[in-house]
């Protein structure tokens, strides 16, 4: 996921510290605390009342075309429709793919380089006009226009056979509908035409870019003030930067929708409140939903854990989120594999883990792709007894590397990140163990990626030996989660996520996976990216999130899904009228 | 008198002037002496995976490419006459006073500033009250029973407050009132007045509380030291002699030439204060303009830190200005020229 | 602005209990410091402020050796100390002990009470150099200003007044947190302390400048002043000779009030997290970190808070009585 996915809330907060480690994650399930996570918590089909939400940051932005963070593109199914979207439905069921908009899931020819939607019949914006294939086309072409839209993923960008088109503000056809990667033969029909043949479009097909927008009411940068809705509900009121209210949009028909079955009257959702008084105002019943499903903090956690009625309404997802770090073979004596092993040997793995948490914040990561991504398989490269790190071997490591007395470089991690710098800290004392010291060095949480860390001449300048980091997968499936870290030629000045993983072998078998049909097969490609990634010793990965979500009593039809590893915000009802 | 008030507006204009283009140079010309190109400034504020030329455009389409004075030029003709800026589809009118529009949510800064002005705005009202009557009511009664044990007990717990850090108290009211007892609101609790006056004032109370007793301790030695000092004075004893009562005495003439010094740091404490109560608004995590420009700076969000600055700014010098009528208007010895 | 507590002119010479304390028997013959110091050693309460800071700068100075024997390594993890679960120790107060006076860190167990013995140094240098500053700028640019008064006064107070409405607090956050990594040959902590003295240290010099300005305008009329200057006397010597001697008291009262308000600045910097950087202990730092923890560890709030308020106090009660017995109107 984005660095920008992840810059969530952080933003708020003092600078400091008044900051959770934020972010939307990608998707998943898992079971945690008393609860069966499973299954669904208080099913019921009754309607009527309001949900209560609040978010301790705020959106990107709530246009479907500039947005990246995962609760958002969960939330967001609530006022639109996209083509295909992730199935509302508890745990594994909610990462299978269903059509939307569309009639059925795309139809691939010309060995998936073309893809076919037909879309329902009378599907209607919130004013009553119906919906027509070039309100989904004029919203895809202008999600490609990132200087007006910076937010949003760039799949489309990166896939579509543009020609040189780059946004609809600046097309000379008079219906500015002038890209030429998408037909739209009939009203109803629309065609994606691509650079290159990819298996997974769907996944594209689900984001929320392609939920139409009509080119009448579209404000540009203005028109996440009143995004025009296609879903169960519409904006009453939109006062940026403090709250929002969702109410029932009268012309969305059940007839036309079989994945939604709202429940509540409405939708409150409050903007930039204090993290901590969230978690407190869960507990006391004043809010029904911490919309960023990223879990408490780390008071609540702990008040949580000692408290078995309140430990009873929780669940510890888990999520398609990995916190590693990464070793920058630009920097000596890193780039000898035999000193990255000493840092994987030296690593105390527990410390990482309590750094996120604790049991309750994640799982210790032995590799890269979590658990819950289908196909993902769990070995260890550099197994210790406990996790706590293998300092004889570390020694020998160092050894090899001709730096057998250890060395000294630097790690670097965002500022506003606690639980990074918790991390940090746990990387300098373990590897002070076998001679290795480290400077720390944090940087704003907002300039990591495109200034600091994520600018390779910078670190290199600066010494940045190790690199802290997370990823989240933009969806389960490993394509979205490994495409943004691992590929080495996705490499820039500036501004990357794949922050110093350079190895063409795992470049060919990502393009292998790409026209590989048969899934199985691809998945087993992931899972030896995975492998060859871990045996360059280019990451040490630290912890499979989890998080741990409260839902207050009063909520009903409660479950977390696979396809959005936090509580699903399509089927929510709640008792309190 | 009118021409006192103009000439201090007009160095009011050029003091504003100054203190913008400053933090025009922290935020571009120092990155830039660092060795950041417009390009460089530029790519915080597209997405992820833009390219060379889409930073480039961001650069332009930002006027980052442009001098800074050109920059600057631009920002304060804003101010005076508003601008157009790009939607995407359309340009949308700014009118003055434009402040901007935030780089990363493109929203206008007015709006958000404006937004959020009456939580900074009840914070500082409830808060002043609070200390004012507070400060000088224990600075009265200490210096009516100087060396007492009131008057030395007032003095220590004086000190004691204005060495407390706020965002020590803040933390240690919040966990014992809020958290441990319950008996007032946790953090980050707001509610507008016209919401729930009771509510609003509920949440506030403790932010309220702390704040004051950290200013109140100056309040307290300041009346104390200026009563003891006019109580000392010949038209005390004067009034006295006159045979009236002990109480018109200390309030009529003792406390009013006392006052006078404590209004002036009131109305610089109270500017400073609208301008950005940022510890406390951190501490207690209310939404008000303090917090704001917090944010704006962790996210290099220019616009918004340059709002925050006109604002502050603008009340430290209103108060300033303020003030110094007031003192003419109280005593006439002040002359303005 | 509500961080840095203004030190104001407005009460600068306001207290008469000054004025008849040091009537003694006596007085005549006594230079000043001899008068202050005889009033000093009377009030009871300064000189308990005194003692304090004397005890505070020594356990800067003997941190290693008071941790020791008392502590940990104020960076070393004790993993054992927490549970793993609620990231906090289970012990008393946040595992207050005979081994951990003042309890342990949530998640990594380092000790507390090493952690504020060693923030004493962070605090203490850095008030102390910012102040430093802060009163050389001051002095030079308020004896300047009030000595030649006419366009330089002007320019000196009109610039003072520039600094004074600044949102001070706001601008060094965005300084600080645009400063590279190395600079002026310095990295690290050192880069960071040179960086965050500067900073305060250039933001709080027009509250001394003031103050001095005010004083020497006052001096300049004064006959001695007068008497030099008819004897041929030139500038310098007037100003080194005549005039600085006869500031050294508010200078110095100035300067005791400004370390407190100078300590609560860093403090309030590393609260934001733009202060010192991770690992090293600062108070201000532990007290950011414990926003987080403060309802299921108080300990450590509390700690490093008191060690705040502590210095913070005493600083304030030794200036107060500096200025009592230095006060220029019971000469």
């Amino acid at each position: 996921m984005s660095s920008r996915r992840k810059v969530a809330v952080v933003a708020l907060g003092a600078v400091s510290a008044l900051v959770l480690a934020a972010c939307g994650g990608g998707a998943s399930t898992g079971s945690g605390g008393s609860t069966d996570a499973g299954g669904i918590h208080n099913a019921s089909d009754a309607t009527g009342g309001v949900i209560r939400m609040a978010n301790s940051g705020d959106w990107d932005s709530l246009d479907p075309g500039d947005t990246y963070y995962g609760y958002s593109f969960n939330f967001a199914r609530l006022y639109g429709r996209s083509l295909v979207m992730f199935k509302s439905a508890p745990g594994k069921d909610g990462a299978t793919l269903v059509p939307d908009l569309a009639q059925t899931l795309g139809v691939p020819t010309d060995n998936a380089k073309t893809w076919t939607y037909k879309l329902r019949p009378g599907v209607k914006f919130e004013d009553g006009t119906v919906v027509t294939s070039k309100d989904v086309k004029y919203a895809v072409e202008r999600s490609l226009d990132k200087t007006t839209f910076p937010n949003g993923p760039t799949y489309f960008n990166d896939f579509l056979d543009l020609q040189g088109y780059t946004s609809p503000y600046a097309d000379p056809s008079p219906d500015k509908l002038g890209l030429k990667a998408i037909d739209t033969p009939d009203a109803q029909t629309i065609v994606f035409h691509l650079k290159q043949s990819f298996s997974g479009f769907d996944y594209f097909a689900q984001l929320p870019s392609t939920m139409p927008v009509p080119q009448a009411k579209d404000t540009g940068t203005k028109y996440k003030e009143h995004v025009v809705s296609t879903g169960p509900y519409m904006f009453k009121t939109n006062d940026l930067g403090k709250d929002f209210t969702l109410v029932r949009n009268p012309n969305w028909d059940q007839a036309t929708d079989p994945n939604r079955k709202p429940l509540p009257d409405g939708y409150d959702v409050a903007l930039n409140v204090n993290a901590d008084d969230i978690d407190n105002r869960l507990q006391a019943g004043d809010l029904d939903v911490a919309v960023e499903g990223t879990g408490v903090g780390p008071s609540a956690q702990g008040k949580i854990l000692a408290d078995q009625t309140l430990k009873a309404n929780t669940d510890d997802a888990a999520t398609t989120r990995l916190w590693f770090s990464v070793l920058n073979s630009d920097v000596k004596p890193l780039d000898n594999i035999h000193c990255r092993n000493a840092v994987e040997y030296a690593m105390d793995k527990t410390g990482y883990q309590r750094a996120y948490g604790g049991k309750t914040g994640g799982d210790i990561a032995t590799n890269l792709l979590p658990p819950v991504i289908p196909g993902a398989e769990q070995f260890n490269t550099f197994p210790s007894a406990g996790d706590t790190g293998d300092l004889a071997k570390a020694k020998d490591e160092l050894t090899q590397c001709g730096q057998p007395n250890g060395f000294a470089t630097s790690i670097s991690y965002r500022a506003e990140r606690p639980k990074e710098k918790a991390t940090a800290e746990a990387f300098q004392q373990s590897l002070a163990r076998v001679g290795i010291t480290l400077t720390v060095k944090p940087y704003p949480l907002a300039d990591y990626t495109k200034l600091y860390a994520g600018k390779p001449d910078f670190a290199k300048a600066n010494g940045l030996g190790i690199i802290v980091y997370g990823w989240g997968a933009d969806w389960p499936d490993g394509y979205g989660f490994l495409a943004q870290i691992v590929d080495s030629r996705v490499i820039r000045a500036a501004g990357n996520t794949n922050l110093g993983i350079k190895d063409p072998a795992v470049d060919a078998m990502l393009d292998k996976a790409l026209v590989t049909t048969d899934t199985a097969a691809r998945e087993k490609i992931w899972a030896d990216i995975d492998k060859k990634v871990m045996s360059d010793a280019y990451v040490v990965p630290g912890v499979w999130t989890k998080s741990l979500l409260y839902r207050p009593p009063n909520l009903t039809n409660v479950f977390v899904s696979d396809g959005q590893s936090m509580y699903d915000y399509l089927a929510m009802g709640t008792t309190r009228k | 008198m009118a021409v006192y008030i103009v000439r201090r507006l007009i160095a009011a204009v050029i003091l504003l002037l100054i203190v913008t283009a400053a933090t025009f140079v922290i935020f571009f010309l120092v990155p830039r002496l660092a060795g950041a190109t417009p390009d460089d400034l530029a790519s915080r504020y597209v997405g992820k995976s833009a390219g060379p030329e889409q930073i480039h455009e961001a650069a332009v389409r930002l006027g980052f490419t442009d001098p800074i004075v050109v920059q600057y030029g631009r920002f304060v003709g804003g101010l005076v006459f508003g601008r157009d800026y790009p939607t995407g589809p359309t340009t949308t009118y700014c009118p003055a006073p434009c402040v901007g529009y935030s780089y990363i949510t493109q929203n206008p800064v007015l709006l958000d500033l404006l937004n959020r002005l009456p939580v900074t705005l009840s914070l500082a009202f409830g808060a002043s009250l609070l200390w004012l009557v507070g400060g000088v009511a224990t600075g009265v009664l200490s210096a009516l029973r100087r060396g007492s044990v009131f008057d030395r007990g007032a003095m220590g717990v004086a000190l004691a407050g204005v060495s407390l850090p706020i965002f020590f108290t803040g933390l240690l009211s919040l966990s014992v009132f809020s958290y441990a007892l319950g008996i007032t609101a946790p953090g980050g609790s707001y509610t507008p007045f016209e919401q729930n006056p009771f509510l609003w004032a509920y949440d506030l109370l403790l932010p309220w509380i702390t704040l004051a007793f950290l200013y109140a301790a100056g309040y307290a030695r300041l009346t104390r030291a200026g009563m003891l000092d006019t109580m000392g004075e010949d038209f005390i004893r004067t009034a006295r002699a006159k045979g009236l009562p002990e109480r018109t005495v200390v309030v009529k003439h003792g406390l009013r030439s006392a006052l006078t010094p404590i209004l002036t740091i009131f109305g610089l404490d109270l500017g400073l204060l609208l301008g950005g109560a940022i510890l406390t608004e951190s501490t207690y995590s209310l939404p008000g303009i303090g917090k704001y420009a917090v944010d704006a700076i962790v996210n290099n969000d220019l616009p918004k830190v340059l709002g925050v600055v006109l604002l502050g700014s603008i009340f430290i010098i209103v108060a300033n200005l303020v003030v110094d009528l007031l003192y003419a208007v109280i005593d006439p010895r002040v002359r303005l020229a | 602005m509500t961080a840095p507590q203004e030190v104001t002119g407005s009460d600068v010479q306001a207290d008469p209990e000054a004025v008849t304390v040091g009537m003694g028997r006596d007085i005549e013959g006594r230079s000043l410091g001899q008068i202050a110091w005889r009033r000093l050693r009377r009030d009871k309460v300064a000189l308990g402020g005194g003692i304090v800071i004397v005890l505070l700068i020594l356990v800067a100075i003997f941190a290693p050796a008071i941790v020791a024997v008392f502590g940990h390594d104020p960076l070393e993890f004790h993993y054992d100390q927490v549970d793993p679960d609620l990231q906090v120790s289970p012990g008393f107060f946040g595992g207050i002990s005979p081994k951990y006076l003042f309890g342990v860190e949530p998640v990594n167990g380092r000790d507390i009470f090493s952690r504020v013995v060693y923030g004493a140094r962070i605090s203490l240098l850095i008030a102390f150099f910012a102040t430093l500053l802060a009163v050389l700028v001051g002095t030079v640019l308020g004896v300047v200003a009030g000595y030649f008064g006419g366009w330089v006064d002007t320019l000196i107070s009109r610039i003072m007044d520039i600094f004074l409405a600044f949102p001070i607090l706001l601008f060094a956050l965005a300084l600080v947190g645009i400063i590279p990594d190395t600079a002026f040959g310095l990295q690290g902590d050192a880069l960071r302390i040179v960086l965050i003295v500067a900073i305060i240290g250039l933001s709080s010099w027009p509250y001394i400048g003031r103050i001095i300005r005010g004083q020497t305008l006052s001096l300049r009329e004064r006959e001695f002043v007068d008497a030099a200057r008819s004897l041929g006397a030139r500038t310098p010597r007037i100003l080194f000779s005549e005039l600085l001697p006869n500031l050294v008291a508010p200078i110095l009262v100035y300067s005791t009030l400004l370390i407190p308000t100078n300590i609560l600045f860093e403090a309030a910097l590393s609260f934001l997290g733009v202060g010192i950087r991770p690992p090293t202990a600062s108070w201000g730092g532990m007290l950011s970190d414990a926003t987080h923890w403060f309802q299921i560890a108080p300990n450590f709030m509390v700690f490093p808070g008191l060690a705040i308020f502590v210095t913070v106090l005493a600083f304030n009660l030794f200036g107060d009585g500096l200025r009592d017995a230095l006060d220029p109107r019971s000469r």
